[in-house]
């Protein structure tokens, strides 16, 4: 049995989701020959720290009625202090991240690798705007940072090209890179509503946050064309050279005008180009998914074209990617 | 590229140095000498980018030397292709004539449609244009700066 130790830094939607499924999947990677034990739980009041390893149960419990505080273990250390503090062999970076500076993953990110530790994360933030420095840290530090879930929630892409498509050359990667425009537009073309309608109606089903921003100026789709122009096509590329525009001018109008002429609209993250814009696409081509899915086309030189969709946000979903990782970065420890 | 040349000296060597002068790396010389005034040239040649191409193309035309086909990687250059892109904003109090009209100077508008739900609000216009396959990004580029001069959205079609 292969013991692994773990740190988890974030304990809202994403790191509780992924306690969730490694608290849910502990005898399936038990026969699997894995045991993770989790010694640190860092959330932004303080942290909870064991030795022996924490029961999830007992936290996602406590998580739930926001009660982490009553932990037996909690204590008011911030998550850099336990970062220097506590050993660990994987730190699970699950915290969101702010757009402009990439914190408080970067710092994570850093501390962790410096302190020997892999670090595997959901954040992209840190990934999209440090992605040189922070890779360089960790081949200085022989060690693995894995980033799989920062983009197309479930939907492999990283991985898949590190694992399946390695004879491949990448030659062009686009497509739908966020779930709540895809929801807001698609929307606006089944209900025939406004932009501003369809939002409302995002927010109340918890798809859109309360300040949209983000999302529809295309700021987040961005983030995951850097992350891939850089990964995929093994470009140089920061978040400066990506060309932005959001979906905040599509009137309704427009989209009907669309329809009509066999179109919808879509964000389109196109990766080669280094752009973020709304696209005309043909209604029967494979990136026209609705509500909330992602959808990316890859086409590279030996498989061709490759249409892959899935749901780019949840926990759930996003626990499958940090799970790709994890696993990977296991057999490295 | 094919072209057809005066069968005068000199004529042949005047082709060719805007390719090598712009960076061409050339594989190839065809010539066929048939009785119409032109002796038809068929080169073919290595450049970095379409922006090499480009340069070489206006040398060429400047030069008076008449190109009759460019084919980049088994496709026309010349071909036409139709793109479709929608525009948002005051599209028709921005001057429309003027905008299809630039367009017009690089490719060719062959649709359009408007929508305009009232005189004051924003109105959506899907254009479709026929273009050369080598001008494409150049008409794109050109839409992107209308766009922004008269202060309109732009959605484009996919483009490969």
């Amino acid at each position: 049995m292969k013991k692994i130790s773990l740190i988890i830094v974030g304990f809202g939607v994403i790191g509780a989701g992924f306690a969730r499924i490694l608290h849910e999947k502990k005898d399936y990677l038990r026969d699997l020959g894995l045991e993770y034990k989790v010694v640190a739980v860092c959330e932004k009041e303080g942290s909870i720290i064991s030795d022996e390893g924490i029961d999830l149960g007992d936290v996602l419990r406590l998580a739930d009625g926001k009660k982490l505080a009553q932990h037996s273990g909690w204590t008011k250390k911030k998550s850099m202090q336990v970062l220097d503090e506590v050993k660990a062999d994987i730190v699970l970076e699950l915290t969101p991240g702010d757009v402009k500076r990439g914190e408080p993953g970067y710092g994570h990110i850093k501390k962790a690798l410096s302190g020997g530790m892999h670090v595997v994360t959901s954040n992209k933030s840190p990934i999209a705007l440090h992605y040189g420095e922070l890779k360089r840290l960790a081949e200085e530090n022989n060690l693995k940072l894995r980033y799989e879930a920062a983009v197309g929630g479930a939907i492999p892409l990283l991985n898949l090209r590190d694992k399946c498509l390695k004879i491949n050359e990448i030659k062009s990667v686009y497509g739908i890179l966020n779930g709540t425009t895809n929801y807001v537009l698609s929307k606006m073309v089944e209900e025939g509503i406004s932009l501003e309608n369809a939002l409302d109606e995002a927010r109340e089903l918890g798809i859109a946050e309360s300040d949209p921003s983000y999302d529809i100026d295309g700021l987040d789709t961005a983030l995951k064309v850097v992350i891939l122009a850089n990964n995929l096509l093994g470009r140089d590329v920061s978040f400066e050279d990506i060309r932005v525009q959001g979906i905040r001018d599509i009137t309704s109008e427009a989209v009907q005008l669309a329809i009509k002429h066999g179109y919808v609209i879509k964000l389109i993250g196109d990766v080669g180009r280094g752009e973020v814009s709304p696209r005309l696409i043909p209604v029967e081509h494979p990136l026209n998914v609705s509500g909330s899915l992602n959808a990316v086309l890859l086409d590279s030189d030996v498989a061709g074209e490759l249409t892959l969709i899935g749901y780019g946000a949840g926990a759930r979903q996003t626990a499958s990617s940090i799970f790709s990782d994890l696993t990977e970065v296991t057999q490295f420890v | 590229m094919e072209m057809g040349l005066k069968d005068v000296p000199g004529s042949l060597l005047r082709s060719l140095e805007p390719i090598s002068k712009h960076g061409g790396n050339i594989i190839s010389v065809l010539h066929h000498r048939s009785e119409a005034d032109d002796v038809k040239v068929k080169l073919v040649f290595q450049i970095k980018d379409l922006k090499s191409l480009q340069l070489i193309e206006k040398s060429l035309k400047q030069g008076a030397i008449k190109i009759s086909d460019i084919i980049v990687e088994g496709r026309r250059y010349y071909e036409k292709k139709t793109i479709s892109f929608i525009l948002i904003g005051h599209v028709i109090d921005s001057d429309i004539r003027d905008t299809i009209d630039r367009i017009n100077n690089i490719g060719c508008v062959s649709d359009v449609d408007v929508v305009m739900p009232d005189p004051s609000a924003k109105s959506s216009v899907l254009m479709k244009a026929d273009i050369d396959n080598g001008d494409i990004d150049n008409v794109v580029d050109l839409i992107k700066d209308i766009c922004e001069e008269k202060k309109l959205a732009f959605i484009c079609c996919l483009l490969k």
